[in-house]
């Protein structure tokens, strides 16, 4: 009856407040980890300082983390597509996991005088599986109001099982012991960007789709509408756009770049597929996602801070004794406190817990 | 105006007994720069049933809220038992002995009645106590029984008749020490029989002592049950009187106000029907079922002519919302047909039918008409981001996409400071006009509007009502649903009146008749007939 | 013979699973998904092999594990009913970090990657003398039985009366259901949410314990396998039932049993292993199904 809403907010501090929210988790990260770092006498200073230089200290260091980022970039934009719309996929491990082990199916079963012709099948088999692996969920959400949550989660389980299962029968390498596929073709191989370093042409693959989402977000009918999904979903229905097309749609998209960074994982980085393809890039993405705010810069920040902080937690741990694990924590809080800023656009998000 | 409250508490005063059970004085609250309440002032004594009647908006619902320690005034008093009290929270209201039952029912659906009934002061010793179940169902039983009802306490609250739960909600207020009840509308749910039903339940409370604050719109239910009426509108006490001493067309015409002259001369500016009108919208025999909290709709049958606004009055939750979106596609249609310009669009969607030229502005507009935290941008140019000169194929001409939206805002005048600020940033008036500038862009045929000056200032009120005459004038047809009488007589060509889900009446807005329809809208079971 | 080792074998697979759900759906029924119940296993595993090597004594060790995941579980409540937290996304920050914090003790403090072996880490006692696994058929099973499974299934036989007949159980059920109800009775419902979400970590607790101390004792970083999810399936399956639940968690736990034999008898474990998240998803779509005509929405 009476709008009390009107007359809020202003430029200024809207964007002070963005930038704090993206800062918020990490310094509640820092300290904590700060704290785990005095507890052990170690001085945090010093250890973040080393982080910081193992991080970014040199053209090695940086390809280093730039190849840790780049799971990242795929696993990031594929969880934003979703939330940004307000479908909340948790889903994104799963097709990662499966478009990985799709491309490297194709990549040592394919005929090698194929050659790095093959590498085009590998990706699009992987996109294919990975979109039909959300497009259920997709479906069963926009058709019979089955939460997406729920059924993402368990998806990724199922994910996990039935990749377990290939790599470890049907799949499995004679030649190399438990748990790999054999390696794929050296044609099928993304090329390596800066050797040493394993950063390959997949990273450039995943500026691509970071670019294609940024595109996408401003540039496309399809984008726009996701956007006023996520923000409004009854103010969208009476505008004329239909909700259940717009979440599967943007299920497919996710799976899509999903199975694409899976498969970018299996034909630059590993070479192959095995068990414990992914220690939790879908996760991390989420995190990475949080953190970015859905944004294309966000996105790119958060996938190279989580890759620095991965790349250095290893050499750190070789220099100065400090367990890798701390990156988990750091990660862990930015996540839990990522989306303590974001309470608020969890309000309009419907039932839940019945 | 007192003069009767008086006469009322003495007819029930013992020596014991306060003069005042619940009392308001002089209260005063604003939101923002609108006035809700300005200086109420009310009397309830003990063991009568006081009836406060008004329109939507009166300022009602803000009294009760009020008195119930949901909201402080920003000046005035409340009287509880003679004594000046501060209520800062429901709690503290029902420690005074002072309940409300709220139109939507406060009951877990899931737990059963009994355990609605005693939750939060079970019968138990300690958290891990067993709840004596016994005690708890003799108590329900024992307030059940006072009024000769009784009630199968086992069954899941969520699956109980709403008549049931209503019950259940009063007697656990009873149960909890309430002496005054406040009732929101409490009818609106219940089908007639069970009305009857409520109160003789109040009535039986009535007579063991309880105090009884009854909310309604529905003149009928008040003329049987109250001891007392009080009027408000407009924020203010109108009338005030006991029950026996008024009648009915006393009270509707203090609830509907003296109609202001100058308004009818807008009449004069309406365009003629020409001979070549052609049928915009058949309606026919439109029916849905009642689903969760929803209204049925009952063989709703009506046209709408190019170049003419055919307004919709009623009191609000009559159906009115239902049909609305039955119309724009937003509900399914059980039974009946649509039919636009000659096309049957009973079953098309929403977009099919904006496709048609069918435009629509929401009743709620923070939630449906505008995404609020959107910006000025999207929310203006939203819907016709498919179509060119902001769609190019599948991708968006930004640039058009601003100019378009730039072009829609300038031409109905709306004040915004960047394309980007969030829709919000708005004042309420702004956001409408917003609304309206994305709803008419594409030239529509058919507009439905659905109360478009709620909270809206004047100047705000007076835009809008040109836009719509604009839009009719130019060949437009609109369908106007207002719970605003005053809106709908400036406005409408023809009026229908709805009540129950039904259309009760249709009146020519020339020789409409404010007192008329206010009849219509409040009595409707003389309509029944 | 086989058949007494499966059952003895289902039995014990059963208990941390189930002592999990059990927490998880007192949780859920205050209206809470908890997602976080591996990390609170995980922690209390931890504490169970410490405390146990430190003091010689089970019961210390198991209660320790149980009012660590307690603690744990309180301070996830916090952010989620006071910061208004995502429950889902904190849910699983809080698994990663859970598992991040003990590496890194692990790593640190006992110098070993993954794996913690202590000294005097004191077994779960077994409740029936040895003699009883001469009984035939469940024989197995009574040898093996120790207390943290007879609790679990004492817990689950006694949870439907506790939810339904005490003040504590019907305020939590309130809590859940309609929180804005159990407000407008004077009750906080963040308060009983943030009770519903220690006690899924007192049970988690329990839970991780008896992964430790049942037969291993000892420590890994992968102890709990996503027992913590199987035990979500199990109360999303049960539909929040303590004694469906229960049963779900024993088929659950039958088919964790049945993946070692499987795989001598050419059945593919891993694929038996999807099974409890197949019945979720199934489950929920038949719900879905059954739902889908009261939408009155038009799409």
């Amino acid at each position: 009856m009476v709008d009390m809403t009107a007359h809020q907010g202003g430029g200024g501090s809207e964007l002070f407040s963005r930038g704090f929210g993206l800062a918020f988790p990490f310094l509640v990260a820092i300290a904590v980890s700060a704290l785990m770092l005095l507890l052990i006498g170690e001085n945090p200073f010093d250890i973040f300082t080393l982080m910081a230089n193992e991080g970014f200290g040199s053209q090695r260091r940086i390809s280093a983390t730039l190849s840790a980022a780049t799971p990242l970039l795929f696993t990031g934009v594929a969880t934003a597509v979703c939330f940004r719309s307000g479908v909340f996929n948790v889903g994104v491990e799963g097709a990662f996991v499966l478009g990985g082990l799709a491309a490297a199916f194709i990549g040592f079963t394919a005929p090698a005088e194929w050659g790095a012709m093959i590498i085009l099948p590998a990706f699009l088999f992987a996109m294919i599986v990975g979109a039909f692996w959300l497009y259920v969920p997709g479906v069963l959400l926009a058709r019979l109001d089955v939460d997406e949550v729920v059924s993402t989660l368990m998806l990724n389980f199922v994910a996990f099982g039935i990749s377990g299962y290939l790599v470890n029968g049907p799949l499995l390498s004679e030649s190399s012991g438990n748990n790999v596929t054999p390696l794929v073709h050296e044609a099928a191989q993304l090329g390596r960007l800066l050797p040493p370093s394993t950063l390959h042409a997949g990273f450039f693959l995943g500026l691509f789709c970071l670019a294609a989402y940024a595109f996408w977000t401003r540039r496309t009918a399809d984008g726009f509408e996701a956007e006023l999904v996520g923000l409004n979903q009854r103010f969208s229905r009476a505008v004329g756009i239909s909700i259940p097309s717009v979440i599967i749609m943007v299920m497919l998209l996710s799976g899509i770049v999903s199975g694409l960074g899976g498969a970018s994982h299996a034909l630059g980085q590993l070479h192959r597929f095995s068990e414990g393809f992914s220690p939790g890039y879908g996760f991390t993405g989420m995190a990475v996602a949080l953190l970015g705010r859905n944004n294309a810069f966000g996105i790119l920040f958060g996938a190279v801070l989580f890759g620095a902080l991965a790349s250095a937690g290893t050499t750190v741990q070789l220099f100065s004794d400090i367990p890798l694990d701390l990156v988990n924590i750091i990660e862990g809080t930015v996540m839990i406190f990522a989306v303590v800023e974001l309470g608020r656009i969890t309000l309009f998000r419907r039932r839940r817990a019945t | 105006m007192q003069r009767s409250a008086i006469a009322a508490t003495t007819r029930t005063e013992t020596p014991d007994k306060p003069k005042v059970r619940l009392g308001a004085v002089d209260i005063h609250k604003y939101y923002g720069s609108v006035q809700a309440n300005s200086g109420i002032s009310l009397r309830v004594a003990p063991g009568e049933i006081h009836a406060v009647v008004g329109e939507n908006g009166a300022g009602k619902s803000t009294l009760m809220r009020i008195l119930q320690g949901l909201e402080q005034p920003d000046s005035g008093a409340i009287i509880v038992d003679d004594v000046e009290v501060r209520l800062n929270h429901p709690q503290q209201a029902l420690a005074l002995g002072i309940g409300m039952v709220h139109q939507e029912f406060m009951l877990a659906p899931d737990l059963s009645l009994l355990e609605n009934f005693v939750l939060g002061i079970e019968p138990a010793n300690g958290p891990l106590g067993r709840i004596d179940w016994t005690t708890a169902r003799g108590a329900g039983d024992a307030l059940a029984g006072q009024t000769g009802i009784s009630i199968d306490w086992s069954r899941r609250a969520g699956t109980a008749p709403v008549h049931v739960q209503q019950f259940v909600e009063i007697i656990r207020l009873l149960h909890r020490g309430a002496r005054v009840l406040i009732l929101d509308e409490p009818t609106d749910v219940l089908a007639p029989p069970q009305v009857e039903d409520l109160f003789n339940l109040l009535r039986g409370l009535r007579d063991n002592g309880t105090t009884i604050l009854f909310i309604s719109h529905k003149l009928r239910e008040v003329m049987a049950l109250a001891d007392l009426v009080t009027v408000i509108r407009r924020g203010r006490v109108t009338f005030n009187s006991a029950v026996a001493d008024t009648d009915a067309e006393i009270i509707a015409e203090h609830i509907i106000g003296e109609r202001e002259e100058p308004a009818l001369a807008v009449i004069d500016d309406r365009a003629p029907i020409d001979g070549t009108a052609e049928t915009v919208l058949a309606v026919k025999d439109l029916s849905t079922p009642s689903v969760e909290k929803s209204h049925s709709l009952d063989n709703i049958g009506f046209e709408i002519n190019s170049g003419e606004i055919v307004g919709m009055a009623g009191v609000t939750g009559n159906g009115q919302a239902e049909l609305v979106e039955c119309l724009v596609g937003l509900r399914r249609i059980e039974k009946g047909s649509l039919v636009h310009r000659g096309q049957d669009i009973t079953l098309a969607s929403n977009a099919a039918r904006r496709a048609r030229g069918l435009a629509f502005v929401s009743p709620d507009r923070s939630h449906e008409g505008l995404a609020t935290t959107a910006s000025v941008e999207a929310n203006v140019v939203a819907g016709s981001h498919r179509s060119p000169p902001i769609a190019r194929g599948p991708f968006l001409n930004r640039s058009a996409m601003r100019r378009v939206a730039a072009e829609r805002l300038d031409r109905l005048g709306v004040t915004y400071a960047n394309l980007s600020d969030p829709a919000k940033s708005l004042s309420g008036g702004n956001q409408q006009r917003l609304v309206f500038a994305r709803e008419i862009a594409g030239d529509p045929s058919l507009l439905v509007v659905s109360q478009p000056t709620r909270g809206v200032d004047l100047n705000g009120i007076a835009a809008i009502h040109r836009i719509l005459r604009t839009f009719r004038d130019n060949g437009g047809s609109v369908f106007l649903v207002s719970e605003e009488l005053d809106e709908l007589l400036d406005l409408a060509d023809r009026i229908l009146v709805i009540a129950g889900g039904r259309i009760v009446g249709q009146r020519d807005a020339n020789d409409a008749d404010m007192a008329e329809l206010g009849r219509l809208m409040v009595l409707q079971d003389s309509a029944d007939g | 013979m086989i058949i007494e080792q499966v059952i003895a074998a289902s039995l014990i697979m059963t208990t941390p699973i189930l002592l999990a759900a059990i927490g998880g759906l007192v949780n859920r029924q205050a209206g809470i998904v908890n997602i976080a119940l591996d990390a609170k296993m995980l922690a209390g595993a931890f504490v169970a092999v410490v405390v146990s090597s430190a003091t010689g004594g089970w019961f210390v060790a198991v209660l320790a594990a149980a009012l660590c995941g307690a603690a744990i579980g309180y301070l996830f409540s916090l952010v989620i009913t006071r910061a208004k937290a995502n429950m889902i996304v904190a849910g699983l920050g809080l698994n990663v970090l859970v598992a991040g914090f003990l590496g890194f003790i692990l790593n640190w403090f006992y110098n070993s990657s993954g794996t913690l072996r202590l000294p005097g880490v004191h077994l779960l006692p077994h409740v029936f003398p040895e003699s009883s696994g001469n009984v035939p058929v469940i024989g197995g099973a009574l040898a093996d039985l120790d207390p943290l499974t007879l609790f679990a299934w004492g817990s689950v036989l006694a949870l439907p009366w506790l939810l339904a007949n005490t003040r504590l159980g019907l305020r939590l059920r309130a809590a859940g259901n309609a929180p804005q109800v159990a407000r407008a009775v004077g009750l906080s419902e963040k308060s009983l949410q943030d009770f519903g979400t220690a006690f899924a970590g007192f049970f988690s607790g329990l839970a991780g314990a008896h992964l430790a101390l049942a037969s291993i004792g000892l420590f890994n970083e992968g102890l709990t396998a996503g027992r913590g999810f199987i035990a979500l399936a199990a109360f999303y399956f049960g539909r929040n039932r303590p004694v469906t639940t229960a049963l779900v968690c024993l088929l659950f736990g039958f088919l964790d049993a049945a993946q070692i034999r499987m795989q001598t008898a050419g059945l593919p474990p891993k694929l038996i292993g999807t099974i409890p998240y197949l019945m979720v998803l199934v489950a929920l779509c038949l719900a879905g199904w059954r739902n889908r005509d009261r939408k009155a929405m038009a799409q």
